[in-house]
């Protein structure tokens, strides 16, 4: 084995990724090769400091509600489409009420009216998608107070 | 809940409507989600809503999910990428002086924001402070949040053999620092 192989199987060897004829074959290496045997010595000292620098601990009750948030997330979000949904068939019926006789009346060519419903409707989706976007932001964004 | 459950069973069982069954996925990787969010934010507040907020993301995106690839490395995408909007967003509205593009975490200036202090925790840490940014990510995702070599593979978009072989690189100057830290002690 060349010191370049082995090199990257030091790398699987730390990290426990390696099948036990690729030890094998590195240990061998290493019994053979001084430099790669300092370099093994010096990265298993570095995985042991990395292993032994713990995170502070999470408090055991936030744990226990975790999974609830996330839960309640997903079922707010189901709410927040349906809202959507809802809001945009109301307001696109709406309008379709007060601009009736505009969209029956006959002399009116149709390219017009098809132009007017497009740009209403558009209208319509864009104002919900921000008033939503709004809603949800002001709920979440801890930094709104801060002025850019 | 039963644990015996493979990821590709409770995300076909989501799929089929049984939101029930993303339980078994948030409870096996919310540790890790929750602190790679805390390396990003460095803290705890912040980063509980932004790992949670990727759990509900990526049930929403399930169906783009390849149920043949690692759920984590896919789940990281999604959680690295709001943890990196959150930390520029941040960065801009308290008018950093040193503001830069976040991609990767910085680690922070006290390393008691996230580890339990002690004297070689702190060498460590300013070790790895000192990485540039390619070296420190995959060190922290194999180090501190236990990535398999597949899930790094998958996250990052290379081979194994990258992987073993940026490893390798990354921690050599690790050493390096380390080693430089404490001559200087």
């Amino acid at each position: 084995m060349k010191c370049d192989e082995a090199r990257l199987l030091m790398m699987g060897y730390l990290d426990g990724e390696l099948k036990d004829d690729e030890i094998k074959a590195l240990e061998e290496h290493l019994q053979t090769c001084a430099k790669c045997r300092a370099e093994w010595e010096s990265f298993k000292e570095l995985k042991k400091e990395t292993s032994e620098m713990k995170f502070k601990p999470f408090p055991e009750m936030f744990w226990d509600e975790y999974w609830e948030n996330v839960y309640n997330k997903i079922e707010r979000g189901i709410g927040w489409i349906l809202f959507s949904l809802g809001a945009i068939i109301l307001l696109a019926y709406g309008a379709y009420e007060m601009l009736q006789d505009f969209f029956l009346n006959p002399q009116k060519p149709m390219i017009e009216k098809v132009g007017l419903g497009l740009l209403l409707l558009g209208l319509i989706i864009v104002f919900v998608s921000v008033l939503r976007e709004k809603l949800m932001i002001r709920k979440v964004d801890k930094y709104r107070r801060i002025v850019r | 809940m039963n644990a015996e459950i493979s990821d590709r069973e409770a995300i076909e069982a989501c799929l089929d409507g049984d939101k029930e069954m993303y339980r078994h996925i948030v409870e096996k990787y919310k540790e890790r989600a929750y602190y790679l969010a805390l390396m990003f934010t460095k803290n705890r507040e912040d980063a509980l809503d932004l790992s949670q907020e990727a759990f509900y993301r990526a049930y929403r995106a399930l169906k783009d999910y390849d149920p043949s690839r690692p759920f984590y490395s896919w789940f990281y995408r999604i959680l690295k990428n709001l943890c990196i909007n959150f930390v520029n967003q941040h960065k801009r509205m308290v008018r950093m002086d040193d503001y830069t593009e976040a991609a990767v975490p910085d680690l922070g200036e006290r390393p008691d924001q996230l580890f339990e202090q002690n004297e070689r925790t702190a060498l460590v840490w300013q070790a790895l402070r000192k990485l540039d940014d390619k070296d420190r990510e995959i060190i922290l995702m194999k180090d501190f949040n236990d990535f398999s070599y597949q899930e790094m593979a998958d996250a990052l978009g290379i081979p194994i053999g990258s992987v073993m072989s940026r490893l390798y690189y990354a921690r050599k100057r690790l050493l390096k620092n380390l080693q430089k830290f404490k001559g200087e002690i």
